[in-house]
């Protein structure tokens, strides 16, 4: 890698919870006790199992009390559950939470849309990116509270993206993890892929025929430390991220994603193979992933393998959460001596080529690797280190909102080379002819020009929000060959038509039978798969949902990742396609995004390049988050954290040198009547004008991408046209920048220079 | 027989959004997978629930799947027998 952390991630905390119950001991105990005839898995009783009968499960007991509102959907309940646990000893807030969800408050939807219900307000924890909002405010984090939706890596992806934050000197103290529980949606849709083993999952045996679903939350609260002080519980040493650009759910054949992701991760954590003790598998126990996995992990390892296991015949496949569990199962093995068995093995498979552990057994271990794969391709493997006999060592923590005096790497300036945006009104120039006239481009625009310069069989199986994406990455890049191999995609809401077509297929069917296609395009990472696979980029690939601000979240991610590349890549490899889309859809959009109003949608996406710094002059403007919080809840304390997010930005007068024009991304569901609004602009005190794009783009999650792709455009041409300019004619921007502030339930800035 | 197999042809054309193939145009013979209309394994599920639902028709294991499927032919096969073992109307 191209930097060397000298800030390292302390794991100072830990919350799991399971299946197996709460706490680390009660999986320790699980990893110890649990046989192919006993374990954590229960036939279904969370809900109607359908005409099937109950399959094996894994399933948060149900005389554990957990905590939060009864009215809060169960992930939200499950995330908090561990938050508090991680956090128990924990003197001071974390600076920032990120956790790995994919369907969010899709439990508590399922029961409402099943009921018919049709307030808004009784969705308002749909949103992926709702647990972890409501996991910060709830331990008094100020955020950023981000999420990450990449399928079953989310959790490890997640991880890796806090390791990022710790070693960038962003935080101090980051809570990450994930959290799902169980639901239909995902229930039913891996039945109907034919991935569940009616028997409960047999992970790497002969006859495995699939995984047993599960749920649960587990979270790490890491430290930044340059060195271990006592009662750490173990260090967080690095992680690697990679994309198949395969298929939208098999793993590449030969497992060369997960090679990629291995690879990665032990170079990051600066570890030769043989530094590796023991490897806890993916492993879900469907036929292609375990064979994959098998070849990556023996090329990898090659003639010296270390001992390895699955442990999703323990805790089942707990989905997005999957990586922070095993994370914690790497941690009981760190801490505890302890290497788990394979459980649910009766005879390996002799074609995978490993020889997992059959019982659990004990051994000092110093680092172990923990690896999850996703649909969509996406790919994390995180490597675990022990911290031993620390007593008597320096502490080098930080103080109380502290901030690490100087980045510890060199940061990367991020040019814009390309942009393209869809909005109502059209592809880029169309939005851009009607934006600069000050005109509205809000609305829905026909399928058939979202698509139009797509090859019919690329759209084929895909529904609203992945053509929007693919329209966007075929407008930045024409020549797939010729475009950035790594993908940062922010969706507030996910495909909404897939995620809608499935349930009410399989709603209306008493047998309970929809569309595997469906199931398979509603994960919130999809799009960014799809866009991969027609890139072929093999790159890391994320998918952020953080609700309005799931654009910016990305932005942030793809900050944290610049520089995250093999030294002897090619200048292309390091380059990144940041983007944001939501799609409208009739019936959901309505009752999941509280802010209402006329159809839209759209979406924008950023050609960037990493450059050494940002001297002004160069090709094309640069691009850089400068603000990520979390608003006030209370509306009387809204004007405080607009004040404190001016201050954050050097304050008024120094807005007014930077920027030549704001625009402020206010979706309607914060207006508060126009408070908000007057709240800003009293606390910026900003001489120039200042658009509201939402009245021109639309009210949809992903408007602020678009504001991205017309703000790097502003800045381009120097000045802001005549339209608008509020009756003030163009105005010149004198060498100033443009700052895209978003004042949803994050409050952010993007600051788009010369 | 011949009537089954060009409604199949109908059905996997929408079921599996195959807008550019003209129903008429696809071989009885030829292979439905890989090579020859593009079809992998997300489609052979598509088509499994399909079958399920319209024909009563259930495929439960990959390898009797991938047998059944490997042409319209074999498919309309297999339905115009299983339908008849089961009694019902074909």
């Amino acid at each position: 890698m191209s930097r060397g952390p000298s800030i390292r991630a302390f794991i100072t905390g830990l919350g799991v919870v399971t299946p197996a119950g709460v706490g680390l001991d009660a999986q320790v105990r699980a990893l110890l006790e649990s046989s192919v005839e006993h374990r954590p898995l229960e036939p279904l009783w969370l809900f109607e199992p359908g005409v099937g009968g109950p399959r094996p499960a894994g399933q948060v007991p149900r005389e554990l009390p957990l905590p939060g509102p009864a009215d809060w959907p169960r992930t939200h309940r499950l995330a908090l559950a561990a938050a508090e646990q991680a956090m128990a000893g924990a003197e001071l807030p974390p600076d920032a939470v990120v956790l790995g969800v994919t369907t969010g408050g899709m439990p508590l939807s399922e029961e409402l849309l099943l009921a018919g219900v049709k307030d808004p307000q009784r969705y308002r924890l749909h949103g992926s990116g709702t647990v972890a909002e409501r996991v910060a405010r709830a331990v008094g984090c100020r955020g950023p509270a981000l999420t990450v939706s990449t399928a079953c890596s989310s959790a490890g992806v997640a991880l890796k993206v806090a390791l990022e934050l710790i070693r960038a000197g962003r935080c101090q103290r980051v809570l990450a993890g994930g959290a799902d529980a169980l639901c239909r949606l995902t229930y039913f849709g891996f039945s109907l892929l034919k991935l569940v083993d009616p028997r409960g999952t047999r992970p790497l045996d002969r006859e495995r025929a699939g995984m047993s679903v599960s749920e649960g939350a587990a979270m790490l609260l890491l430290h930044a430390a340059e060195t271990p002080h006592p009662g750490v519980i173990a260090e967080l040493l690095g992680g690697g991220l990679s994309c198949d650009a395969h298929h939208p759910t098999a793993p590449h054949p030969e497992g060369l994603g997960a090679f990629l992701a291995m690879q990665a991760a032990l170079s990051d954590a600066g570890l030769g193979p043989r530094r590796i003790d023991y490897v806890n598998l993916h492993g879900t126990g469907t036929r292609d992933n375990d064979a994959a996995e098998a070849l990556a992990v023996r090329d990898l390892f090659d003639d010296r393998l270390p001992p390895v296991s699955s442990t999703k015949g323990v805790f089942g496949h707990p989905l997005a959460a999957a990586g922070a569990v095993e994370a914690v199962v790497c941690l009981a093995a760190l801490t505890r001596d302890l290497l788990p068995a394979n459980v649910g093995l009766t005879e390996p498979d002799p074609e995978l080529g490993l020889t997992p552990l059959r019982e659990p057994r004990r051994a000092e271990l110093h680092a172990v690797m923990s690896n999850s794969f996703g649909f969509g391709g996406n790919n994390a493997a995180l490597v675990l280190g022990a911290v031993r006999n620390t007593a008597g060592q320096a502490v080098h923590l930080s103080g109380p909102g502290g901030r690490l005096k100087a980045p510890p790497g060199p940061t990367a300036c991020l040019r814009v080379v390309g942009s393209a945006c869809l909005t109502g009104a059209g592809h880029t120039r169309e939005t851009w002819e009607r934006f600069a006239g000050g005109q509205r481009c809000a609305g829905l625009l026909p399928d058939a020009d979202v698509v139009r310069e797509l090859p019919p069989r690329v759209c084929r199986r895909q529904k609203r929000l992945p053509r929007l994406v693919l329209a966007l990455g075929q407008a930045l890049c024409p020549d797939a060959e010729a475009g950035p191999r790594r993908i940062f995609f922010g969706t507030g809401f996910g495909p909404l038509s897939e995620t809608h077509d499935f349930l009410h297929e399989l709603f209306s069917d008493p047998q309970r039978l929809a569309s595997p296609i469906d199931f398979v395009g509603s994960v919130h990472n999809a799009p960014a798969g799809q866009l991969a696979m027609r890139l072929g980029a093999r790159g890391a690939n994320l998918t952020a949902s953080v609700g309005d601000s799931s654009f910016e979240a990305a932005l942030l991610m793809a900050e944290l990742l610049a520089l995250d590349v093999e030294e002897r890549e090619t200048p292309r490899a390091r380059e990144l396609l940041v983007l944001g889309a939501d799609e409208h859809h009739p019936v959901l959009s309505p009752l999941f995004d509280p802010c209402g109003g006329e159809p839209a949608d759209g979406g924008g996406a950023l050609w960037l390049r990493p450059e050494a710094d940002c001297a002004p002059g160069q090709a094309g403007p640069s691009v850089r988050l400068r603000a990520c919080r979390l608003a006030p809840e209370r509306p009387e304390d809204v004007a405080a954290g607009l004040a404190a997010l001016v201050a954050e930005l050097g304050g008024p007068a120094a807005l007014g040198e930077r920027y030549g024009a704001l625009l402020v991304d206010l979706p309607a569901g914060h207006r508060q009547g126009g408070e908000r609004w007057r709240a800003f602009v009293q606390a910026a005190a900003f001489p120039g004008p200042v658009v509201d794009v939402r009245p021109l783009l639309g009210e949809f999650a992903s408007a602020s991408a678009v504001a991205a792709v017309l703000a790097a455009r502003l800045v381009a041409g120097g000045e802001l046209p005549a339209g608008l300019g509020a009756g003030r004619g163009p105005v010149a921007l004198g060498g100033r920048g443009v700052l895209l502030v978003g004042l949803g339930a994050h409050l952010t800035a993007v600051d788009f220079s010369p | 027989m011949d009537e089954l197999r060009a409604e199949l042809k109908r059905r996997i054309v929408e079921t599996l959004d195959l807008r550019d193939v003209d129903p008429d145009s696809i071989p009885d013979d030829a292979p439905l997978f890989g090579e020859g209309l593009g079809l992998d394994s997300i489609d052979v599920l598509e088509l499994v629930v399909m079958l399920e639902k319209d024909y009563g028709i259930r495929i439960d294991n990959k390898e009797l799947g991938r047998r059944v499927m490997t042409s319209v032919a074999s498919l309309a096969d297999y339905i115009a027998e299983n339908r008849r073992s089961s009694g019902a109307p074909g």
